[in-house]
């Protein structure tokens, strides 16, 4: 099978359908109608079924519990279920059960204060919906990508009794930033100075490559330019006596071509086009792409000349939707609607999962003789390539970045003259290296990160050596830290923190510094993050008539400016973020551990309340230290931990479908005594990243 | 087939249709300037420089005009309205005195419905807002900004062209303020040889004839190409294909008209020099406004936006080239240097970016159209995505405008409006409409309401700016 035709198959299923039914079928013309009848026969039976279901089972419901809103007298959301079709295959109701099938599914609806159908009759009127769906052959579950996860009810995602069905529409995504800066450094080297990386991230989404943004003109032009910009490198030559000579960059095996005295016919185009396909998307072409891309280049070459023609043609193997595209769609769907992606689509997920890179040839050569089959054989290839020295793991630090957000600390200006020995950069690269340290021990690596005593100070890693160097001999990095005055470097790194004054992330100058302001720290943002990240609620974005601003107030303590945020209307959403936000008020905005602020003994008091988790709320602690401990000693907070650690590998928001995925990821790394790599395999070789559930053929159509 | 009639919808709605047998709207757009009669609808430019442009800094001298309270009603009930003609320009705007009958200086409009903060991003140009982001700025992108919407208004080979300085190297696009729709930021190029490459590639030393040709084939072949495997795709993930298919429509389609009016590039292209490529920012600006004026006089665009290191993640950037060592950042924190204070470094930075402006200014001018020059059919509108400080907060938002439209707007007039929720208090989403009225686009508001002016009307043009 070549690559196409298997790509084929795979893409297109019903097509092999059709090419084994169609000479049965065409023999026999009696025998389709017969069929035919048969079938409407059984829909017209399954449509009277589901009507009578509807009317004696569904309808009482909803006249009890959910029409006092949404009915003809009031129209909450303009939703009326008195009128709402039930008929979903010959109306366009169906959206709109599926909006209410996800309500009752969340608890959303009714809402809270409201009379609640009991599990039964919920489960009652989901049985019908989905019922219903099947017969109208149309999958109408809500594809929205939720642009904040943490709204999928985390009680529901963590409970072992709930059951959802996997919900993951088979996907088309546009490559990474990332992944087309590795190109880009590969294919340009030397001149990546012209060319430039044309994909953006989706600023919606918390980590870079989730969502998926569709190509318009602007970047489709930077691809093509890209395209032509390294072609021309490719092919760069001079003429020198006579002769063509490949200038800087210019390849040999293609500048032979561009000699006018030597022969280009289909099988030296055929010859190039095969070398660029191997280069840039690591297989052969198929014989029906050759014969098209020989015929492009013969139609170049009459038109342009011999030069224009391999260039052109050369160009387009890097514009083709597989150079620009990741392919997750599947094979064939199962009985229940699902499909697993294809072997080759597996490794090609595991690699832009765990690194920038297209996959290495050991990962490929498992999908080619099926070890990548099943779920077992996924995790040991996860397992071997956490494993390779080989494996760059640059996209795996990056989730620390991503989640952490302790990097940002280089962007926030600080006025040098208030202290200046701060150096952000010097912090970004420490805790780099505290992360990398943790990982390499991969035990209990959340509650190492958010609680570890030790520090890596003033330091680098030097990738050549492997090993931690002195950042910079001048920094004074230890300042930030608030070692001694003359603290000297050493490279016994990680070192131990003066007692009672870090616990981890949260706690190092980097993360301190990338969640403050220019001249004061940014209680709010760091309530946000430990409300969203840690303990997985929603902050709502500021409303647009808040006009958000603390007084000025030099002599008080950030804490008591942060006092107008207790006005009715502000606590709403401040409550949220207050206590979570204050501990940090025991650092400075540099980082520095202080027991005084404005003359007042700093205060780092605070607590959680309102997570809808009764094994943490009401927690009250003293410092920081006590908070961020409070914290890691959290069941949830290791459950969000999780939930952001699947986002970043899938590349997308979990959903009630997702439940099954999760519970068994966290499992596995609460028995693994907290590996991180244990997570991760665990996530790779789940349903929820495996398999697909397309919608049906006909919804597409419509 | 839908996919087919949405793109053709899509096509004739952008103006690019296929196969149009008469005369081109570019061609036509050329032959008549050369035939001396007036484009219908002006062409537009905006500058949008970052950290914030201080009323005090636009008023004449002798105008006393400090920052409104951040407040309702922080400002006079009146309207004032004066002549530029007996004042001089305030120091940084000077380099456009010769064509004070064509300034109007805007104060007083309020954008409260964006987030405020170090920039307000696409909400800047957007005149909409969701309140403030996670990292304290808003991104988010709730509609067209109106430099969007008045490409997609006006067309052109290149209906919308963006480009711009980042303050940092390694970037070549940049999406900050400018948008063609909901979540659909559009590029601003911020290196000029690489804007060079998209604008007058076709034209470039040793793009022969022949490689219009060979490129017309390869958007075809990969036209084919796409449509193949989107055929294969059945769900919502073939719209990914489709929209790259869209994208090669509409390039295959820009080629054909790059090709029409190729003598006419040839004659106007710059001819790029080391300041294309040099690290110092206010040479890649001068780079970046020598590509405005040629693609403008060229008819490759009708409109242009000039990006000053806006938006969030570039204002802190650092004018080397004026002699400055300390950032953007550490000004709007009242940080002096060269023995200037904060208000001289500001100011002086602008008045290099006014010189800029006079420059493209006289060079539209040196380009006959209809009765005049271009410069009457050309509006150019500066600002800052900072609104009126380096911590904006929006309550009122400057504008310099160069210009007059043919004569659709009241030159020559330093006006500012009533204070915040005042009776005749505008926002700049009344500014924006009175643009896209101007270019004939007849919409009754653009952007989105302030919840908080309620009380007011604010749809329609400003009448007060309108001939």
């Amino acid at each position: 099978m070549t690559p196409t035709s298997r790509l084929l198959t795979a893409l297109f299923p019903p097509l092999a359908l059709l090419l084994l039914a169609g000479p049965l079928v065409a023999q026999d013309d009696d025998k389709v109608a017969a069929r035919d009848k048969a079938l409407a026969e059984a829909d017209r039976k399954a449509f009277e079924a589901n009507m009578k279901a509807f009317d004696a089972d569904v309808k009482p419901l909803l006249a009890k519990y959910c029409v006092s809103c949404h009915g003809p007298n009031k129209l909450e959301g303009d939703l009326s279920l008195a009128l709402l079709d039930p008929d979903m295959k010959d109306s366009a109701s169906g959206a709109r059960w599926a909006t209410v099938r996800e309500r009752l599914e969340t608890r959303e609806m009714p809402p809270e204060g409201e009379p609640r159908p009991t599990k039964d009759e919920t489960a009652k009127i989901l049985a019908w919906i989905k019922a219903e769906m099947k017969r109208a052959r149309r999958n109408f579950t809500r594809r929205l990508q939720h642009v904040s996860g943490n709204k999928v009810p985390h009680a529901l995602l963590f409970d072992p009794e709930h059951e959802a069905d996997l919900d993951v529409p088979p996907r088309l995504r546009r490559k990474s930033v990332e992944i087309y800066e590795v190109f880009r450094r590969e294919q340009a080297k030397g001149f990546e100075n012209l060319v430039g990386n044309p994909f953006t991230p989706d600023p919606r989404f918390l980590f870079k490559d989730m969502g998926s943004p569709e190509l318009d003109v602007p970047t489709t032009s930077q691809l093509l330019r890209n395209a032509m910009t390294i072609v021309e490198r490719q092919t760069a030559f001079r003429v020198e006596d006579g002769e063509v000579k490949p200038l800087p960059g210019g390849r040999k095996e293609f500048i032979a071509l561009l000699d006018e005295k030597k022969p280009f016919g289909p099988e030296e185009m055929a010859k190039a086009v095969t070398m660029q396909f191997q280069r840039t998307l690591g297989r052969s072409p198929s014989d029906e792409e050759l014969q098209r891309f020989v015929r492009l280049t013969e139609k170049n070459v009459k038109d342009a000349g011999r030069v224009a023609g391999l260039r052109y043609s050369l160009a387009a193997v890097f514009l083709l939707p597989e150079a620009i595209f990741r392919y997750e769609i599947g094979g064939t769907p199962d009985d229940d609607g699902r499909t697993r992606l294809t072997p080759t689509e597996i490794a090609e997920a595991l690699a832009y999962a765990l690194t920038d890179k297209s996959p290495p040839s050991y990962l490929l050569s498992m999908a080619e003789k099926g070890e990548l089959d099943t779920a077992s054989g996924v995790r040991k290839a996860v397992e071997r390539m956490l494993a390779d020295e080989k494996t760059d793991t640059a996209r795996i630090l990056r989730f620390f970045h991503e989640y952490f957000e302790y990097p940002k600390a280089d962007e926030v200006f600080k006025n040098p003259e208030d202290f200046k020995p701060h150096k952000a950069k010097v912090l970004v690269s420490d805790t780099d290296n505290l992360v990398r340290w943790i990982l390499e021990k991969d035990q209990e690596v959340l509650r190492e990160l958010l609680t570890t005593n030790k520090a890596f100070v003033n330091t680098r890693y030097d990738a050549g050596k492997k090993k931690i160097v002195q950042y910079e001999s001048k920094a004074q990095a230890h300042l930030s830290y608030s070692l001694p005055p003359d603290w000297k470097w050493t490279d016994e790194q990680p070192i131990e923190m003066p007692p009672g004054t870090r616990a981890g992330i949260l706690t190092q100058p980097s993360w301190l510094v990338a969640w403050s302001m220019n001249q004061d720290n940014h209680a709010i943002l760091r309530g946000k993050f430990v409300r969203e990240r840690l303990l997985g609620n929603v902050v709502p974005d500021i409303p647009i008539t808040v006009d958000a601003q603390l007084p000025d107030a030099p002599e008080k303590t950030l804490r008591e400016r942060m006092e107008v945020t207790r006005e009715e209307y502000c606590w709403q959403c401040h409550k949220l973020m207050n206590d979570v936000g204050l501990p940090f008020e025991n650092f400075d905005h540099f980082g520095r551990w202080r027991a005084v602020e404005v003359g007042k003994p700093a205060d780092g008091r605070g607590g959680i309340e309102l997570t809808g988790d009764e094994r943490i709320d009401g927690t009250k602690t003293e410092d920081a230290l006590q908070f961020v401990q409070a914290l890691a000693k959290s069941e949830r907070v290791e459950q969000v931990f999780v939930r952001h650690v699947f986002r970043y590998f899938t590349g997308r928001n979990e959903n009630l479908g997702d439940g099954p995925s999760l519970r068994a990821a966290h499992a596995a790394y609460r028995e693994s005594g907290g590996s991180f790599k244990t997570l991760v395999a665990a996530i790779l070789a789940s349903d929820s990243f495996l398999y697909r559930t397309p919608e049906n053929r006909e919804t597409a159509a419509n | 087939m839908q996919l087919d009639r949405s793109r053709r919808n899509f096509l004739r709605n952008t103006g690019f249709g296929v196969g149009a047998l008469a005369l081109s709207p570019i061609m036509q757009q050329l032959e008549a300037r050369a035939a001396g009669i007036a484009p219908k609808a002006p062409r537009f430019v905006f500058v949008v420089e970052s950290n914030g442009l201080p009323p005090a800094h636009v008023a004449p001298p002798g105008v006393k005009r400090g920052t409104r309270r951040q407040q309702p009603l922080n400002g006079p009930a009146e309207f004032l309205d004066l002549s530029l003609a007996e004042r001089d320009l305030p120091v940084s705007l000077e380099p456009v005195s010769p064509w004070k009958d064509k300034v109007t200086i805007v104060q007083g409009l309020s954008g409260k419905v964006c987030g405020g903060g170090h920039s307000n991003n696409f909400q800047a140009l957007g005149a909409f807002g969701a309140g403030r982001g996670a990292s304290g700025e808003s991104t988010a992108v709730l509609g067209p900004t109106v430099d969007g919407a008045l490409a997609k208004h006006l067309g052109g080979i290149f209906p919308y062209v963006g480009l711009g300085i980042s303050g940092r190297l390694e970037n070549s696009v940049v999406y900050s303020i400018s948008a063609a729709g909901e979540n659909k930021p559009l590029p601003i190029v911020v290196k000029p040889d690489q804007a060079m490459g998209m604008l007058f590639g076709s034209v470039a030393k040793g793009h022969a004839r022949d490689e219009f040709v060979a490129k017309r084939n390869l958007l075809d072949f990969l036209r084919e190409d796409v449509k193949r495997a989107e055929n294969r795709l059945a769900g919502p993930e073939r719209r990914q294909l489709s929209a790259y298919l869209e994208s090669f429509d509409t390039l295959s389609d820009r080629q054909s008209r790059l090709n029409e009016i190729e003598h006419t590039l040839r004659e106007h292209a710059p001819a790029p020099d080391d300041k294309y490529t040099s690290e110092v920012e206010t040479d890649r600006l001068d780079a970046q406004f020598d590509l405005a004026a040629a693609s403008l006089i060229s008819g490759l665009t009708n409109v242009v936006t000039i990006s000053s290191a806006a938006g969030v993640r570039d204002f802190g950037i650092t004018f080397t080239g004026l002699g400055l060592k300390k950032g953007k950042h550490h000004t709007g924190h009242g940080g002096g240097q060269n023995g200037m204070d904060w208000a001289g470094v500001y100011n002086m930075i602008r008045r290099y970016h006014f010189d800029l402006i006079a420059g493209l200014v006289k060079k539209l001018e040196a380009i006959p159209e209809g009765d005049g020059t271009m410069l009457d059919n050309t509006v150019i509108v500066y600002l800052s995505d900072g609104a009126e400080g380096h911590h904006s907060r929006t309550w009122e938002w400057p504008f310099v405008m160069i210009g007059n439209a043919g004569g659709k707007l009241k030159t020559g007039r330093y006006v500012d409006y009533p204070g915040y929720g005042h009776l005749g208090h505008r926002t700049t989403a009344n500014l924006y409409t009175t643009l896209l009225n101007v270019a004939g686009s007849n919409v009754e508001r653009f952007g989105m309401m302030d919840p908080n002016l309620k009380d007011l009307d604010q749809t329609g043009p400003l009448q007060e700016l309108l001939a």
